[in-house]
């Protein structure tokens, strides 16, 4: 067996030195360098795509009669320096923060509730029935529901956000825990795992590939939360932002609030995948 | 170890049935199925695909309750999964979010039953033993089948089982790999010389490998006939040109052909005339 892992690792090797026999050597200048990525093909087409987009607006804007209030990329651009960067700054952080309220509680309640009605066959027979009959609901129909339960702006738009991340949470965490193989919580089993550790050194491992898809899901809809309730409620925000713009015909206004919510919407799911990938690193080894 | 692993783990079967319930229905799995697996022996077990190989190894690793009958364990009925009766799975099934050496020290760290050191020396000891030094770090997906199966060998061997349960654990492997660990295991069980009870379809394999060869029926299943392989050890592969081997594999063949014919007559995949047919060729011969 010593000699099968030896003779890996030799042909391994070999390969190595292969390829850094076989690789032309050329120095290269850093500027040549720097060229070579700007003009690669890849680069290139990618870039295209963004010119193609941008043409396809204006060309669109100016010649389709009913889109002439529509502002035109220029004019988008040109608005951004007219932001009040205070305010702008301070609506984003409005927003971010009933974000990342209602993300954080739905994983603080719903993760738990995920792992009752996945791991515990009593807890899934009384809590998943009430859960499937509500999961349904478009989140946004709560919007009215919302207003009752919570007398203060600020608590009913948490709660909707809260919601839009509750479900996703639950969905998966109970999807990645009884997906998990039976044979690892056997083996476990054998192994001499106690209750507890059986939960937390054998099934939430092996479940947590699906739980960070869930959350990633979540923060997303919690951003389709947000706005929707800015909106609504006048309470400050993005959506409040692109809402008023709106109102007071500002187009170009309304373009720069979308694009922001859509950057920093991207942000959000990056960094909880990042947060993901910390905690499955074992799934990115190649 | 070699001494004392030799004097547990001795597995009765007394007349076990067991069933699969099905939605208004159960199939019989095991019928007065009465056997023993000796003490430090090599026991195989073969018997044609579905017919329940995998319920016997549940059964003595407590994964499954028999419906009737007894199954004992040095006198005493089996309770419940524990590292004294440790399975090798079919496939994988280390621990994907654990290193290669977090796995081998599972068991006694969720035990607590070694100390930091003895853990430690212990784990490197048997990791050199079964090929995978410098191998600590890896994740299972990182290694080759033959690799894992080998690390999942260590991983049981560190808990000193009275009974290693291996589960057609060559299974998937290719040819090369898979003659590479036959000769492995049988080296690491002459060398200790506890009690294995192996299970497989493969008749080469059975025969290669056993002190002990169990051959089963179909469903129900029961034990057809017990044969003393009384080849020579230690063995390799050019024990397969000697008589003995080849008259042991057409006996074997013989019984295992007939399972073969009823089993494919019982699930509807042959029509009876192909086991008629089968009946008067066996005539014919005599």
């Amino acid at each position: 067996m010593a000699t099968n892992a030896q003779t890996m690792t030799d042909t391994s090797d070999t390969l190595v030195s292969q390829t850094a026999v076989w690789k032309p050597v050329v120095k290269r200048s850093s500027w040549e360098q720097l060229k070579r990525k700007i003009f690669a093909l890849a680069t290139v087409r990618r870039i295209s795509s963004v010119l193609i987009f941008l043409a396809l607006w204006t060309v669109v804007v100016r010649f389709i009669p009913n889109f002439h209030q529509i502002p035109p990329p220029e004019q988008v651009f040109l608005a951004i320096f007219k932001i009040k960067v205070s305010v702008f700054f301070f609506e984003i952080f409005r927003s971010l923060y009933r974000v990342l309220s209602g993300f954080f509680l739905g994983i603080l309640i719903g993760f738990p509730i995920g792992v009752a009605i996945g791991y515990s066959r009593i807890l899934n027979y009384l809590l998943f029935p009430a859960v499937e009959m509500v999961r349904p609901i478009p989140p946004i129909a709560w919007i009215p529901l919302s207003v009752l339960f919570f007398v203060n702006i600020e608590s009913q738009i948490i709660f909707l956000t809260f919601y839009g991340a509750f479900f996703p949470t639950v969905y998966n965490t109970v999807g990645g825990i009884s997906g998990v193989d039976i044979r690892l919580p056997r083996a476990g089993m054998s192994f001499g795992v106690s209750k507890a550790q059986l939960l937390f050194r054998i099934i939430l491992p092996a479940a947590s590939p699906q739980i960070f898809a869930g959350l990633k899901i979540a923060i997303g809809i919690t951003w389709l939360m947000v706005v929707a309730a800015e909106m609504i409620a006048s309470k400050g925000g993005l959506g409040y932002l692109i809402w008023y713009n709106h109102t007071v015909m500002n187009y170009p206004f309304v373009f720069v609030g979308m694009g922001t919510i859509g950057v920093i919407g991207a942000l959000c799911s990056v960094g909880v995948d990042r947060v993901g990938k910390r905690f499955t690193k074992w799934l990115d080894i190649f | 170890m070699a001494e004392s692993a030799t004097q547990y783990g001795e597995v009765i079967f007394k007349d076990v049935i067991t069933l699969v319930r099905l939605k208004d229905t159960h199939t019989v799995i095991l019928k007065d199925c009465s056997m023993t697996v000796e003490k430090g022996k090599l026991t195989v077990l073969v018997g044609p695909s579905g017919c329940g190989k995998t319920t016997v190894i549940n059964l003595i690793a407590g994964y499954e309750v028999p419906y009737r009958g007894e199954v004992l364990m040095d006198g005493k009925p089996i309770a419940g999964p524990n590292w004294e009766r440790l399975v090798v799975f079919q496939e994988m099934a280390l621990f994907p979010w654990l290193t290669c050496y977090e796995n081998v020290v599972f068991s006694p760290t969720v035990r607590g039953s070694m100390t930091k050191e003895e853990m430690h020396s212990e784990a490197m000891r048997l990791l050199e033993l079964v090929g995978l030094k410098g191998f600590e770090e890896k994740y299972p997906m990182q290694l080759s089948g033959g690799m894992q199966r080998r690390a999942e060998l260590a991983r049981a061997l560190i808990n000193q089982p009275k009974i290693m349960l291996m589960d057609e654990p060559f299974r998937g492997l290719d040819a090369m790999t898979r003659e590479l660990m036959q000769e492995y295991y049988l080296k690491l069980f002459e060398a200790t010389k506890s009690t294995n009870l192996f299970v497989t379809s493969e008749i080469e394999e059975a025969i290669f490998l056993a002190d002990k060869l169990l051959v089963m029926t179909n469903k129900p299943t029961k034990i057809k006939k017990a044969f003393d392989v009384d080849l020579p050890r230690p063995r390799d592969w050019k024990m397969a040109t000697s008589p003995r081997y080849r008259e042991l594999k057409a006996e074997i063949l013989e019984l295992l052909h007939e399972e073969a014919i009823k089993a494919s007559v019982a699930s509807g995949k042959a029509d009876v005339d192909l086991a008629a047919a089968y009946e008067r060729i066996r005539e014919a011969r005599k």
